[in-house]
């Protein structure tokens, strides 16, 4: 992992009890985390009456400092004996780790599920919709009684704001080819989950 | 039910009687086949010359329109799926001899399916399916995470629409391919049902 010296200097100063007391660290801590997972955080996350006594850019600085690192962190699975190494030689005392790699462990999951979702990807089907009618007669051809299917697949792109959708008709023949090939996927899909 | 010729077309298809079978079959066999490739202009000049069987000495105008009034008889039959009897009453009204009635029925009995065919290709279109392929993916890691493991199932959809051809890039994950699967199916179990059966058995 890489980080900068700005990430040290910023835990660093997290480790210095005369900086931040016991209380202060963990409301730092918490309010990094906060900042990364909650979607609804904003600046107010630094607001606690405990944080007031502590000098602004310090603040803005640790609180940056621990966010990078979490995030790093979270990107390289870093495991717990990476962190506390990390941590050692920024001279954090044991209580300090333990509390910072158990803040981590309970939000690990959270963690990795918002960097996995980071990132381009093809446009994702997620859902069908289907309807059947039977064609009678268009005004080129009449008395066609013939049984057709339209369906529309539901699409997201990744930036979530464009939902195209894509239609498309077809005959029995057409969509019995259709499922017959995506039943194929689904069951190469089981075996490959079974070896 | 009866075709209804218009004045100008009875004027257009007048012309027939006056050139012999093989020629109007002939007329028959270039009528088809501009509704297959479109229509193509020389040919009524090469009729209309001293090309082909014989001279016709007739203007190319009038191959034309005996040609274009022959294909909108064959379209219009077609189109309203007409029965033998409805269509040899139909012709009958031009005034024309038994073996040219017999020779125009003759004619579109033998070209009717492929020219519904082709009609269809008219109606409004949205795109129709041609095939589909997938892949099976597995995500190892991304910029922003290591270490992953995330199945995907990549699906390449190819559509047809106004004669070109689409092709649309997706994926999805297990979860949904099982949905859209079974949703599907159920889409294809509907036509088996009885309401379905019974509303093809009456709409006739």
């Amino acid at each position: 992992m890489e980080l900068s010296e700005y990430v040290q200097k910023g835990f660093q100063m997290l480790a210095d009890p005369g900086a931040f007391d016991s209380n202060a660290f963990t409301l730092l801590l918490r309010a990094a985390f906060q900042s990364l997972l909650d979607a609804q955080a904003d600046e107010a996350v630094l607001d606690h009456p405990d944080l007031k006594q502590i000098d602004p850019v310090v603040l803005k600085h640790c609180h940056t400092a621990a966010a990078t690192y979490i995030l790093e962190a979270g990107k390289h699975r870093a495991d717990k004996s990476t962190l506390s190494t990390y941590l050692e030689d920024c001279k954090f005392d044991k209580e300090r780790i333990d509390l910072f790699c158990t803040e981590y462990q309970n939000n690990k999951n959270s963690l990795e599920s918002l960097l996995g979702s980071i990132g381009r990807s093809l446009p994702h089907i997620t859902d069908v919709s289907w309807r059947l009618e039977y064609q009678i007669k268009t005004n080129q051809l009449h008395k066609m009684y013939r049984p057709a299917y339209l369906v529309t697949l539901n699409v997201e792109n990744d930036d979530s704001r464009t939902y195209p959708e894509i239609s498309f008709s077809c005959n029995m023949e057409q969509l019995q080819d259709l499922v017959g090939k995506l039943k194929d996927a689904s069951k190469s899909l089981e075996r490959a989950t079974q070896l | 039910m009866l075709l209804d010729l218009s004045e100008e077309h009875k004027e257009h298809l007048a012309f027939l009687p006056q050139v012999d079978s093989a020629v109007v079959a002939e007329f028959g066999r270039i009528a088809v086949e501009f509704l297959r490739r479109g229509s193509n202009p020389k040919i009524y000049e090469g009729a209309a010359s001293k090309k082909g069987r014989g001279k016709l000495n007739v203007s190319s105008d009038t191959v034309q329109h005996g040609v274009e009034g022959l294909t909108y008889l064959l379209t219009e039959s077609s189109k309203l799926m007409i029965s033998e009897l409805d269509f040899q009453d139909s012709v009958f009204v031009l005034g024309f001899s038994e073996e040219l009635n017999k020779l125009l029925l003759q004619l579109y009995l033998d070209n009717r399916k492929e020219i519904r065919t082709i009609l269809s290709e008219l109606a409004p279109d949205l795109p129709s399916y041609h095939s589909l392929e997938w892949r099976l993916d597995v995500q190892l890691a991304s910029r922003s995470l290591r270490q992953q493991i995330k199945p995907a199932v990549t699906i390449k959809l190819h559509l047809n629409h106004n004669g070109g051809h689409n092709t649309n890039v997706l994926q999805t994950d297990p979860a949904t391919l099982l949905h859209l699967v079974q949703q599907l199916e159920q889409a294809l179990e509907e036509m088996k049902t009885n309401h379905c059966r019974r509303v093809v058995r009456n709409i006739k």
